[in-house]
């Protein structure tokens, strides 16, 4: 078992705020994430695989210096504090709105210009059963020059109504952020708490957790790659993985007695049990979902009119992906071997792979190959965690009172971070930066270059939620 | 696609879904502010093992082919102009259905300074379906008993 990364909470003053950052990423820390904190200051967690920092500095005069220069990855959450909370970044210019929706589109559009550009506005709500956001395409003709994506009209403000909450409250206002991933932000906020208090999991609730969120990870990415098939209007591809997810989900039901897994995460403890009939079941459950994942493929695969429409199709470079911080199978997609799962002390992912993808292509094909490869992970660890019964776990440790913690969860879209502050048996801050927030610049960034009717197709492909977004 | 052929057909058998009262009615969706938990429900109504459109209910692109507007989510005070539009765009007679708990203004909403809702108070709701989410079963249920006979009798400009 990896030791467990110790969480240092480093104050710095404003002027070295930009070098701090810079020199723990030269240390080889990686971002985790950026965000204001209750009492009015920005915070930024770095971490590697043996050690957390929490950096935080107080704004002088309201500002603070950018570190988009240094860390791409950054500039949405620099956006989103700044419409929080007022604080100006320096460096970062023009600072558009992100959370705040101003009246006049070009507050908050990147200025495009040249012969026979035009916008075409999308959404918020949509032609079929998505989730609502807007879309500003600046086109020529039908190629995409660049899109804005405006994101937060599902904004229900969980986060602040989770200050003051009770860690029950908090944990149950992250399960609201997203049903999709409702496993991976409830584990990753649990954990954060945990953090904070010292606290440890024993061997049983990490293997209940990761069981948890494996069976979070196979319902959608066979939901994905049935979405990519809807995608080019393919429904027969799209029918046959609706089956297998609803089979998947059918199974989360009978294990835990909720079809998103819902209510299964708890602060410091975990009650789920499945008993050695339950778990055999379950195997042959997960056995048949496998088999039937890659046999279906496979004859999409040979499908030609759906092999030539995902290839070359929304292009994410390699370059692209590294410098705007994109991940999970979007990441990994474009050559990015980053899976939070391969340092995870607080799961049970002893002698995990990031999966591979044959040709780190960054295209639609990589994408849903990608996902593919990882459904016969995914099926193989479940296998492994319920080749014994799953019994209720406990944390060790975990008496301290006042503190922050971080968590760090793989989702099914990529790395998720919750940091929380703990105050007495309260929530005083909570922040979640999950895996969709993560990707949705990489999105935007694919797109440029693409045909307007490839659109839902690229979107599928990153298949990203808005709810975990907008929170 | 043998392959898919054979693994749809066999889904299908399995299911020995029958076929019932035919009805006829277009459902706009409007998610005002989901966990997206409610549209993954919906989906599956649509999908091979509950297939909502041997009833002659559908999907409908736009609010102006409606006659049922379905929101899911506790109306975000950012959704509450596109709900508004939605609804106005709908030929009438039309009625609104509300899809899960969030819509029906129960359980945890978030901040209350960011929600509109409850949709009730914003648009007269017809069809209720509780649930978080509903089941798919749920979904066909209350969406088939709420409309027998509900279009018919909807109060034209309501
Ligand atoms: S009712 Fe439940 S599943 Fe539906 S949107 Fe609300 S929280 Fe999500």
């Amino acid at each position: 078992m990896t030791a467990v990364p110790i969480t240092e909470a480093v104050a710095v003053d404003g002027w070295r705020w930009h070098d701090r950052v810079a020199g723990l990423l030269d240390d080889g820390l990686r971002f985790v994430s950026l965000s204001g904190t209750p009492d009015g200051d920005v915070r930024c967690v770095l971490a590697d695989p043996e050690r957390t920092v929490v950096l935080t500095t107080a704004p002088a005069g309201g500002r603070v210096a950018s570190i988009i220069d240094i860390v791409g990855a950054a500039g949405w959450d620099e956006r989103e504090i700044h419409d929080r909370t007022g604080i100006g970044f320096e460096g970062h210019e023009p600072l558009r709105p992100l959370l705040r929706h101003p009246s006049a589109t070009s507050d908050w559009t990147t200025p495009v210009a040249g012969a026979d550009v035009h916008d075409v506005a999308v959404g918020p709500t949509h032609a079929g059963i998505i989730e609502s956001g807007h879309f500003r395409f600046h086109v020529v003709g039908e190629r995409i020059l660049l899109l804005d994506p405006q994101l937060f009209y599902k904004h229900r403000g969980l986060e602040a109504a989770a200050a003051g909450a009770s860690p029950e409250l908090a944990l149950r206002l992250a399960q609201r952020a997203c049903a999709a991933c409702a496993v991976t932000n409830t584990v990753a906020v649990a954990q954060a708490i945990e953090d904070a208090r010292g606290a440890m999991p024993d061997a049983e609730l990490r293997r209940a957790r990761t069981l948890l969120l494996e069976l979070e990870r196979l319902y959608n990415h066979v939901n994905d790659i049935g979405a990519v098939c809807a995608g080019i209007g393919f429904a027969m591809g799209n029918m046959a993985f609706a089956e297998l997810k609803e089979r998947a989900q059918r199974l989360n039901a009978t294990l835990t007695g909720h079809r998103f897994l819902f209510g299964t995460v708890a602060v410091g403890t975990s009650e789920l049990e499945i008993d050695a009939a339950a778990a055999a079941g379950a195997r042959t459950t997960v056995a048949g979902i496998g088999a039937d994942a890659a046999a279906l493929w496979a004859d999409v695969h040979r499908n030609r009119t759906a092999r030539t429409r995902f290839r070359g199709a929304g292009t994410l470079a390699h370059a692209d992906a590294l410098a705007l911080g994109a991940c999970g199978p979007a990441g990994r997609a474009s050559g990015i071997d980053d899976d939070a799962r391969v340092a995870s002390p607080r799961l049970w992912y002893d002698g995990f792979a990031a999966a591979r993808p044959e040709a780190p292509t960054g295209d639609v094909a990589a994408r849903i190959g990608l996902r593919v490869l990882e459904i016969v992970a995914c099926c193989a660890i479940i296998d492994d965690l319920v080749s014994a019964p799953i019994t209720p776990g406990r944390v060790r440790g975990g008496n301290v009172d006042v503190g922050t913690g971080v968590g760090v969860v793989e989702s099914p879209r990529g790395r998720t971070a919750a940091i929380v502050d703990v105050h007495a048996g309260t929530i005083t801050g909570m922040h979640l930066r999950t895996g969709s927030y993560a990707n949705w610049p990489a999105l935007a960034a694919a797109c440029t270059g693409a045909i307007l009717p490839d659109f839902p197709l690229i979107n599928k492909s990153f298949e990203l939620c808005y709810a975990c977004v907008d929170r | 696609m043998f392959v898919l052929f054979r693994h749809l057909a066999g889904v299908r058998r399995a299911a020995g879904l029958r076929r019932g009262a035919p009805l006829s009615a277009a459902i706009r969706h409007v998610d005002a502010g989901s966990c997206n938990g409610c549209e993954h429900e919906l989906g599956a109504c649509l999908g091979p093992m509950y297939d909502l459109q041997r009833f002659g209910l559908a999907i409908s692109a736009s609010p102006r082919h409606a006659d049922i507007l379905l929101v899911t989510g506790p109306v975000t005070t950012r959704m509450r102009p596109a709900l508004l539009a939605a609804y106005q765009a709908m030929p009438e007679p039309r009625l609104v259905a509300a899809l899960g708990d969030c819509a029906l203004g129960c359980g945890l909403l978030g901040d209350p300074s960011e929600v509109a809702g409850p949709l009730e108070e914003i648009l007269p709701v017809a069809v209720r379906i509780p649930g978080c989410p509903p089941t798919p079963e749920d979904i066909a249920r209350c969406l088939l008993d709420g409309l027998d006979g509900t279009l018919q009798t909807a109060t034209p400009g309501a």
